[in-house]
């Protein structure tokens, strides 16, 4: 199994930290600016991290800045927007090959963390010391580039837009890139003041894993973030509705082939570490796995569909179903979905149909201490929940889930949101 | 037959293990990981629609599509469906079909003899009736009309039919909803029984495993195949491309573009260790470090999404650009514009040190992962080669070659652009 978490306190409410595992080949630095969603300032804080990827006031032109990551072996410098719950996550990061990789003997693990600090910490500044205009008006245009772009992949877009439906008003709901009015007011003037404000109230957690050191990494961010004023929130996750009052429909027409269709539940859940993981068992037996009801049902015995699929937010606690089907499939789907739903809440489950998916489960659980990234992202979202629970802990967990919680976890799940995405009438004719 | 294979640079070695039923067996127990990584392949992928075994007279056609539609099917067997028994083992399981390749797959962290006699058992055993196959038919029909709404899936396989007159790597790997309606449980057998022969397949695995564990679950299940000649049907492939350009309407934000170049295909082993010089060039044309790529991005031509890819491996080889763009044709004038005036300058020495560098890092990076070291263990031998070489090329790569590269396959003349956008 892998190796602790080692997590120190560097500045108010400015974490450090580091799993070391030597099995690795590479070393991988994040630093997280967490903070809360808002719609208002939701597109102005995505913004921050593409600017800071432009160049620094070490290498401040953007040519030198990807000739250095070249130099270090095609180190890998990536600027990140995620959302967790109601949390906004600015992220800039740095992956590179550990040391014992290089040609000529060069300490590439320490001299990625001095540049992961000088990007993020040491920006670039104009003669108004804010930042520069072409950064910023490019950088702006990639926020709205991308904010229009969730149209492409349509299964992601009909999860987002039910999402937005079921959750209207609220924090989780905003998208992570916010909204083409709010980016269209980006300037220099206000990005400079994104970036000082998260600088300033944002928690930041710094999380080096990999197989080298993280001494030099430690260091340089303790010095630059000391003697910065810091008035920081602390977290705290959103509390969503636990149960739907009414179902609401919604249908949007798309130039598309398939129709897809997603069903947001909630799950009568609010923080109950046993419940959660009783709904995450449910989930998997429900539709999480290629034995779930909904693989079996709507797509094996009934053909609906190439995937229906069952997930489980943690972070929000809602529960989404989705499945790519005909037109006029559509309420057969549906029904089925809920049939399926019944089933479980009736117990018409076997005990090895539960035993099957706590072993999928927990076997996936064990895979994440296999990766960089997927270590990374287990312990930002343990932080994010403010508990630290490793991935062994987790299978006990998992394995406690009795037959009867999971029965008690569907009971508890009401339908909320049905959102349908489907072609135009004269596609559907025609295909 | 048994032979370690070393790399010094790594410092680790994996074993390539000839078995008595013709099956290759390639072993990398890596200490540390929690999960092992199998992966079971047959070199059979959509590419190949003709082929004729032993002394046949004539080439058999089989539909597009019908290896990915096999690899569906046999996932299920007269005892019910493979998914169902690896659900005991807590393994996570799942399959693809790619231009030249079929391979299923699982990863586990415990009950690891148990997952590999289930997929020992699930390739050895093909079961297919009518009833199973139309079924099939409805399934795969979703999955292609979710890949027709893929904007990203599209631009590529327009790339692909511009580039390509007669190769079928130029049709969707899925194949289409009528091609697969002509498949029926006859034509997957006789796929089956000419390339799920071991003779023409291989097992990877990786991570945390006992090698013994799979030799014996090898010797108690698998039999010895027959030899088997196997002849691919050769399409006569000009050099030239087939469209310069080609514009599909589909609903996105921004115009998406993929810019590609077709290369001089060689053996399959020139392919994949060519390739490796491709993706240095890629990154002196196109990377983020050159003077193109700066040029575009401070034009507002392109942005972040702008990536480059070199695909090579049976009887292609081709190298693209992607991205997202106002003025995709644009961006193609200046990638040839560019791409001309090094070709005549030539390659500095900086330029080729530093794309050289960040190539072999990636390369490196490949040797960090359970799933990605059996990819590449199975990748390298079917070109024939041991996997460490592909690494040892990336090390030792000569400017002198990859000038001489750069004439064969970045020919502008054999270039095209493929394009999905807004109808306007």
């Amino acid at each position: 199994m892998g190796k602790r978490l080692i997590r120190k306190e560097i500045g108010d409410k400015i974490h450090f930290s580091s799993i070391i595992d030597e099995k690795f080949k590479h070393n991988r630095l994040s630093v997280n600016f967490v903070t809360p969603l808002s719609r208002e300032t939701a597109s102005g804080n995505a913004v921050v991290p593409f600017i800071l990827r432009k160049g620094c006031r070490e290498y401040p032109d953007f040519t030198a800045l990807n000739e250095k990551l070249s130099e270090l072996y095609g180190a890998a410098l990536h600027a990140d927007v995620s959302k967790y719950s109601g949390y906004q996550v600015i992220e800039v990061s740095i992956r590179g090959i550990d040391d014992r990789f290089a040609l000529c003997g060069e300490d590439i693990t320490g001299a990625c963390a001095q540049l992961l600090a000088s990007v993020a910490l040491d920006p670039k500044l104009d003669e108004n010391g804010v930042f520069h205009k072409e950064d910023v008006e490019s950088e702006k245009q990639y926020i709205i580039d991308t904010i229009e772009s969730l149209i492409n992949e349509k299964r992601g877009y009909a999860i987002s837009q039910c999402m937005q439906f079921m959750c209207k008003g609220e924090p989780v709901a905003v998208r992570r890139y916010g909204y083409r009015a709010e980016a269209e007011k980006i300037t220099p003037e206000s990005a400079f003041q994104a970036y000082q404000m998260l600088l300033k109230t944002a928690a930041v957690e710094i999380i080096f894993t990999g197989s080298g050191s993280p001494v030099t990494a430690e260091k340089v961010f303790t010095e630059r973030f000391s003697g910065l004023e810091r008035d920081s929130f602390g977290y705290e996750l959103v509390k969503l509705r636990a149960k739907a009052d009414k179902v609401s429909e919604h249908t949007e027409t798309m130039e598309l082939s398939q129709s897809k269709l997603v069903m947001g539940m909630r799950t009568g859940l609010y923080e109950n570490l046993k419940q959660v993981n009783a709904a995450r068992i449910f989930t998997a037996l429900f539709g999480g796995t290629p034995f779930s009801k909904l693989f079996q049902n709507v797509r094996e015995r009934l053909s609906l569909c190439y995937y229906c699929a069952a997930r489980f937010d943690v972070a929000t606690k809602l529960l989404l179903v989705d499945s790519g089907i005909e037109y006029e499939n559509k309420q057969k789907a549906q029904d089925e979905i809920m049939a399926q739903l019944s089933a479980i809440q009736n117990g018409q489950f076997s005990d090895e149909e539960l035993t099957n998916t706590k072993l999928l489960v927990n076997n996936s659980i064990r895979a994440t201490t296999d990766s960089l990234a997927s270590i990374e992202g287990w312990y930002m979202a343990q932080i994010l929940r403010g508990q630290n629970i490793p991935p062994e802990d987790d299978v006990k967990n998992i394995d406690a889930v009795t037959r009867q919680d999971v029965i008690d976890a569907a009971k508890a799940v009401t339908l909320d949101t049905v959102y349908f995405l489907t072609g135009t009438a004269e596609e559907r004719q025609g295909g | 037959m048994r032979k370690v294979i070393k790399s010094k640079r790594l410092n680790e070695a994996y074993t390539k293990i000839t078995h008595s039923s013709g099956l290759t067996i390639l072993l990398y127990p890596m200490t540390g990981f929690s999960s092992a990584y199998a992966l079971f392949a047959t070199k059979y992928g959509s590419v190949d629609t003709r082929f004729k075994t032993g002394d046949d007279d004539g080439f058999t056609d089989v539909p597009a599509g019908i290896a990915h539609f096999l690899e569906h099917k046999m996932f299920e067997s007269e005892e019910g469906d493979a998914f169902s028994l690896y659900a005991r083992t807590g393994a996570s399981a799942n399959a693809y079909t790619s231009f030249d390749r079929t391979a299923y797959l699982f990863s586990c962290s415990e009950n690891f003899e148990q997952s590999i006699e289930i997929l020992m058992g699930l390739v050895m055993n093909p079961y297919f009736t009518a009833e199973t196959v139309h079924k099939e038919q409805g399934i795969i029909g979703q999955e292609i009309k979710m890949y027709e709404d893929a904007p990203d899936w599209r631009v590529f396989f327009n790339l692909l039919g511009a580039l390509y007159h007669e190769n079928p790597v130029r049709i969707d790997i899925a194949g289409t909803v009528e091609s697969i309606a002509e498949i029926d449980a006859d034509l997957l057998y006789r796929c089956y029984n000419t390339f799920y022969n071991l003779n023409n397949m291989v097992l990877a695995v990786a991570g945390n495993f006992e090698p013994d564990t799979v030799l014996k679950a090898a010797d108690k299940l698998l039999k010895p195949a027959p030899q088997i000649k196997i002849t691919r049907g050769v399409f006569e492939e000009p050099e030239t491309v087939r469209e310069t350009r080609v514009v599909q309407h589909l609903p996105v934000s921004l115009p998406m573009f993929q810019i590609g170049f077709k290369g001089k295909a060689g053996t399959e082993y020139e392919n994949v260790t060519g390739q490796i010089l491709d993706e240095v060039l890629l990154e002196i044309i196109g990377g983020e470090a050159s003077p193109l790529y700066r040029r575009l991005y401070d034009e507002g031509l392109i942005n972040h999404t702008f990536s480059d890819e070199a695909l090579s491996s049976r009887d292609y080889s081709l190298c693209f650009f992607s991205g997202e763009s106002r003025d995709p044709d644009k961006v193609f004038d200046e990638i040839k514009k560019e791409i001309v005036k090094i070709q005549k300058s030539g390659i500095p020495q900086k330029t080729f040190d530093m794309a050289k560098k960040a190539v072999y890092g990636r390369y490196v990076g490949m040797y960090g992962k359970v799933d990605s070291i059996a990819g590449v263990m199975v990748a390298a031998h079917f070109a024939g080669m041991d996997m460490y070489s592909i690494l040892e090329a990336a090390a030792d790569i000569r400017k002198d070659e990859l000038e001489l590269r750069f004439k064969t396959n970045f020919d502008v003349s054999k270039s095209a652009i493929s394009i999905v956008m807004q109808e306007e």
